[in-house]
């Protein structure tokens, strides 16, 4: 039979810059299916194919810097085809700007110091490689959440746009798990950063030693 | 200093958008499928004729005084489009009907707070930033007779406005990191 409805699932930015969709094939008929991604952009007739099937993966098509504008709407379909037609997907408007989901922090590190006897965990990050905050170009936020390492509950803090943070009122003795993630100002919340493991020392053995 | 005037006219644009992303979220909410057929396209904004930057390597290539000039000229051209909302969100056909016109009124007090920064701003940076495009708005002085035209062609304003709230927002990002070069920290 003609091949199933295919659907578009996802589109997303890293760094308003490139982007990338990804879509759920139909059902294929029985038969061998190839798929396909055409958009056309707001002000042209001109319809284009994906440029790149490859970067991102399967059912994927990446978008590179040059094929990538901002405050412009693609509309988006894809098809799917067997021996005995095609069938498309219902199209969708996107635009860069509103599909922004950036990598998580990176370069996560964690120091434990020392504030008149007491020690309180230092938090440093860096933004993802790709974002260019430098510029302006994307502005992003932080969000950092920490625990023992035998509790479930986080403790979520909200660092704004610094790319440091400190933990006080430590438990002495204990293990800690940190993880780190970023917004930018108009978009979505990237996945947390992979968790870093610090030990704070055992503190309140050396108050008794005094 | 300048800087300061640029960080805090990008925290209001800031929120400017925020406040139209918010507002098409809840007309999302309760807005008929028809209306995404036959809403106009984004190329028909009346704004849609300013030439603005469409990816990052060209807006890094404007200067200053021109970032500026197009964020004014974007904010001053909805001034008559807002004041319309306003008046045509009294009587929308929407069941967040009051939610939306109280937030229509903090769009216009927040555009016009950012219009008068914006000003001064450029008192401040030349000529050339003084230098405002005209981009009248000529939609008439209603949204349409029947509730449907009314719904589609409010949602279809809101849409342009949050589009160039974004770019408004974007360059004066741009501006206000190229500013905070002594306060590197926060770019």
């Amino acid at each position: 039979s003609l091949p199933g409805k295919p659907a578009l699932t996802r589109c997303r930015s890293p760094e308003k810059e490139t982007f990338t969709c990804w879509w759920e094939p139909g059902s294929d008929g029985g038969l061998p299916t190839t798929y396909a991604l055409y958009y056309r952009k707001e002000n042209s007739e001109t319809v284009h194919e994906c440029p790149d099937y490859r970067t991102a993966g399967k059912n994927s098509c990446f978008f590179n810097k040059n094929d990538t504008s901002i405050w412009v709407n693609y509309n988006i379909t894809v098809v799917a085809t067997n021996s005995l037609g095609s069938t498309f997907s219902d199209p969708v408007d996107v635009d860069v700007v509103y599909i922004v989901k950036p990598n998580p922090p990176e370069k996560v590190a964690v120091t434990v110091l020392e504030d008149k006897g007491w020690p309180f965990l230092r938090v440093s990050w860096e933004p993802p490689h790709k974002a260019d905050t430098r510029s302006g170009w994307i502005t992003l936020i932080y969000e950092l959440r920490v625990k023992l390492e035998k509790e479930d509950e986080w403790e979520v803090h909200l660092a704004g746009q610094q790319k440091m943070f400190n933990i006080f009122s430590l438990r002495s003795g204990g293990t800690y798990l940190i993880q780190v993630r970023c917004k930018p100002d108009h978009g979505f919340w990237s996945e947390w950063s992979s968790t870093s493991y610090t030990e704070v020392p055992d503190y309140f053995q050396r108050e008794r030693s005094v | 200093p300048i800087g300061d005037l640029l960080e805090r006219a990008s925290q209001r644009s800031d929120r400017l958008h925020a406040l139209s992303t918010m507002l098409s979220q809840e007309l999302d909410s309760h807005f008929p499928p028809i209306g995404r057929v036959i809403m106009p396209r984004p190329a028909m904004c009346h704004t849609s004729s300013l030439q603005t930057p469409n990816d990052k390597e060209q807006a890094l290539q404007v200067s200053e005084s021109d970032l500026l000039s197009l964020a004014r000229s974007l904010l001053q051209a909805w001034a008559d489009p807002l004041l319309l909302l306003s008046t045509s969100a009294n009587t929308l056909p929407h069941p967040g009907q009051s939610r939306i016109s109280n937030k229509i009124q903090e769009l216009r007090e927040q555009s016009k707070s950012l219009g008068d920064g914006l000003d001064i701003l450029s008192g401040k940076m030349g000529p050339d930033a003084r230098a405002v495009s005209l981009l009248p708005y000529r939609g008439g002085s209603d949204l349409g007779q029947d509730k449907i035209s009314r719904l589609i062609n409010f949602n279809f304003l809101l849409s342009c406005f949050r589009r160039d709230s974004h770019k408004i927002d974007s360059f004066l990002k741009v501006l206000s990191c190229r500013a905070a070069k002594t306060n590197p920290q926060m770019c």
